[in-house]
């Protein structure tokens, strides 16, 4: 009885001081309490749903089933996966080599310039994401402006089809992603000490050899950081294939949104969803296990 | 109405927003004064005249609280997961059998709404509704082909104008299992009911082979591509494509000679609404001859009032693509109601013809 109070104690006290001379865990209370609500609660959900068995009037109760996990393993869903997977990784690859110049010249750039320029680079942002999806149709559309100034200045005949094709819409997520990487690379590429880069060319290295030796190695948490931002939003993404792709480019997003929405078979969509996040905490469990092995 | 967002009401509903958000303290005030003469009604945006609701306050003293959306399936999302607070909703054809089947909405009890006389006879009892007990008829249109006339050397006529190859990648098609199978089905002239795998697979290879000539699977964003001339033909709904029209008179719409779908959007009363008098009277005061064609005239879509013609604008009431001839009625059939094993049929259909 004395141990059990004394531990409370203890315990209550840890709570409210903290371990050693970090500051006080209630100060977690609002992050725990987000979680808990609004991620941890929902996706039990998400889980539970999925296992359970579309009623009539597409309606679920709790009646136990495993189908929509068979039924979302089926092999005709699979280049579906691939389409998707590909559109989230050439998203990334292309966001890493258009964002890392940015980042490095932002990360150079005189301090008191750096702030505009992170600032120019979140302008996007400050409009919604359907407007800037609007404007976009406006500008690809067969009349619209590109094709106008590309006719007026007779580098075509006839308007190109640049809207619902794999390039409206890697143009439409990469547009829309840029800035996710870019923002943490700048942040690791400004912690990168300039005395190393000087050391470095002092023992007679190229600009090239830095490169490789320095900045890239120093800078890989940012890549990986800006990465992952990039590539796992995008695996998702139903909003712009929805508006910028056309008919040849369905994506995962999409056949997600249409479970919860067109078709109401929430234990489908709830499967496909679990599977997703499943596939994508195993492979980025893998990859930091590799990023550890490594260092 | 089968319709979401358009440009022009994305940018209104954006302004809405930022007023609504200015308002917004002054209608929390309301919600928690909510005494008994109000009446909660949801239904599509832009779906009844500005002054139908004021009108109805003054003459009644019942304050409503409106609220409207933007797409079927968010609403039946929200209704079926048990959203409270509203007493009358709109509701299109096909969902009624689901909510009625679902409890989510009561009987209009024996002349409750003195005012049903007034609904046209065809459509009384509809299909969706075979007792004509749950289901007032509100407003009503058709699916068909818009179209560009100027990017069209011929008139369309035919759903076999839809899977042209002259029109290759300049079709638009309705992203709607229900419209999409089943208009496959009336091309095939087969039944829509049917359970037979073999039709049903040949209706699914007709909508594949259809795939690489479409520009786009859309429910929504169609009206902007036949706008902006990114698509010539698009598979729509006639009250979306007629408002186009309005802005660009090139534009068109037909009902195919094979036949189409009519669809109709009723008044349902939510169940165990907490303010059913209200409801009631709110339903009977929308079926009055004089404000049902206010509605129509404003929103430029068919009304099932046999009392509101009379009141109709002579251009819409005599625009056959609004209110269809006899000739073209004969080939309009309701919404396809169909058991939910079909359903499930029609919807994995569309998957595959989608994610191929």
């Amino acid at each position: 009885m004395e141990q059990k109070r004394l531990s409370r104690e203890k315990f209550s006290s840890w709570l409210i001081s903290g371990a050693g001379n970090s500051p006080t865990h209630v100060l977690l209370s609002p992050a725990l309490f987000w979680i808990l609500f609004f991620l941890a609660i929902p996706g039990i959900f998400i889980l539970l749903i999925g296992f359970t068995k579309l009623g009539p009037n597409e309606s679920w109760g709790w009646v136990w089933s495993t189908e929509n996990f068979r039924e979302a393993l089926n092999p005709f869903y699979l280049p579906l996966v691939i389409r998707t997977v590909s559109y989230a990784f050439l998203t990334t690859t292309i966001c890493l080599f258009l964002g890392f110049p940015l980042a490095y010249y932002i990360s150079q750039a005189p301090p008191q310039y750096r702030g505009i320029l992170t600032l120019l680079l979140m302008f996007p942002f400050w409009t919604s994401v359907l407007v800037t999806i609007y404007s976009w149709l406006i500008i690809l559309g067969r009349e619209g402006l590109l094709n106008g100034v590309l006719m007026r200045m007779e580098i075509i005949k006839t308007p190109i089809q640049f809207l619902n094709t794999p390039f409206s819409l890697l143009l439409g997520l990469v547009y829309f992603y840029l800035p996710f990487i870019v923002l943490p690379l700048t942040a690791s590429l400004e912690k990168i000490p300039g005395s190393l880069l000087e050391a470095a060319s002092d023992l007679g290295a190229r600009p090239l050899t830095r490169f490789i030796k320095i900045t890239w190695p120093l800078a890989r948490p940012g890549i990986f950081a800006g990465c992952l931002l990039i590539f796992i939003p995008a695996l998702g993404d139903f909003l712009t294939a929805e508006f910028l792709g056309g008919p040849r480019t369905y994506l995962l997003g999409n056949l997600i949104e249409n479970q919860f929405l067109a078709s109401q078979n929430w234990p489908f969509g709830a499967a496909l969803t679990t599977l997703l996040i499943l596939w994508l905490s195993a492979g980025l469990y893998f990859y930091n296990n590799i990023e550890n092995n490594r260092l | 109405m089968k319709k979401s967002y358009t440009r022009r009401e994305f940018l209104e509903l954006s302004a809405l927003a930022a007023a609504g958000a200015a308002v917004l303290p002054s209608l929390l005030m309301e919600a928690c004064s909510s005494g008994k003469n109000t009446v909660n009604f949801f239904n599509w945006s832009r779906y009844i005249a500005p002054n139908t609701l004021p009108r109805f306050t003054q003459k009644t003293g019942i304050k409503v609280n409106y609220e409207e959306f933007s797409s079927e399936d968010a609403m039946f999302a929200k209704l079926k997961s048990g959203a409270q607070g509203y007493d009358l909703a709109v509701v299109t054809d096909y969902l009624v059998p689901k909510f009625k089947a679902l409890g989510l909405i009561d009987e209009f009890p024996d002349g409750s709404v003195p005012n049903a006389k007034n609904i046209a006879p065809h459509f009384r009892r509809p299909p969706y509704d075979p007792s004509g007990a749950y289901a007032l008829p509100y407003l009503w249109g058709t699916t068909g082909i818009g179209f560009n006339r100027l990017d069209l050397k011929k008139r369309p006529d035919s759903w076999h104008d839809l899977w042209n190859p002259l029109y290759a990648g300049k079709i638009s098609m309705l992203d709607d299992a229900r419209d999409c199978v089943a208009t496959a089905l009336l091309m095939l002239n087969r039944p829509e009911g049917t359970q037979d795998p073999k039709i049903l697979d040949q209706a699914k290879q007709l909508l594949i082979s259809q795939r690489p000539l479409v520009y786009q699977y859309s429910n929504d964003t169609y009206i902007d591509s036949l706008s902006a001339g990114n698509v010539f033909l698009a598979m729509g709904w006639s009250g979306d494509v007629l408002q186009a029209s309005e802005e660009n008179s090139h534009i068109d719409y037909t009902i195919p000679k094979e036949g189409s779908y009519l669809w109709v959007d009723n008044l349902c009363l939510i169940h165990n609404s907490p303010h059913k008098k209200e409801a009631l009277e709110l339903a009977n005061y929308l079926l009055e001859g004089k404000v049902a064609a206010d509605i129509a005239n404003f929103v430029r879509y068919a009304t099932p009032n046999a009392a509101a013609l009379p009141h109709i604008a002579p251009s819409l009431l005599h625009d056959p693509r609004i209110y269809p001839t006899p000739t073209i009625n004969r080939r309009l059939r309701f919404t396809a109601i169909i058991n939910d094993e079909t359903e499930r049929k029609w919807n994995q259909i569309w998957m595959e013809v989608k994610a191929a």
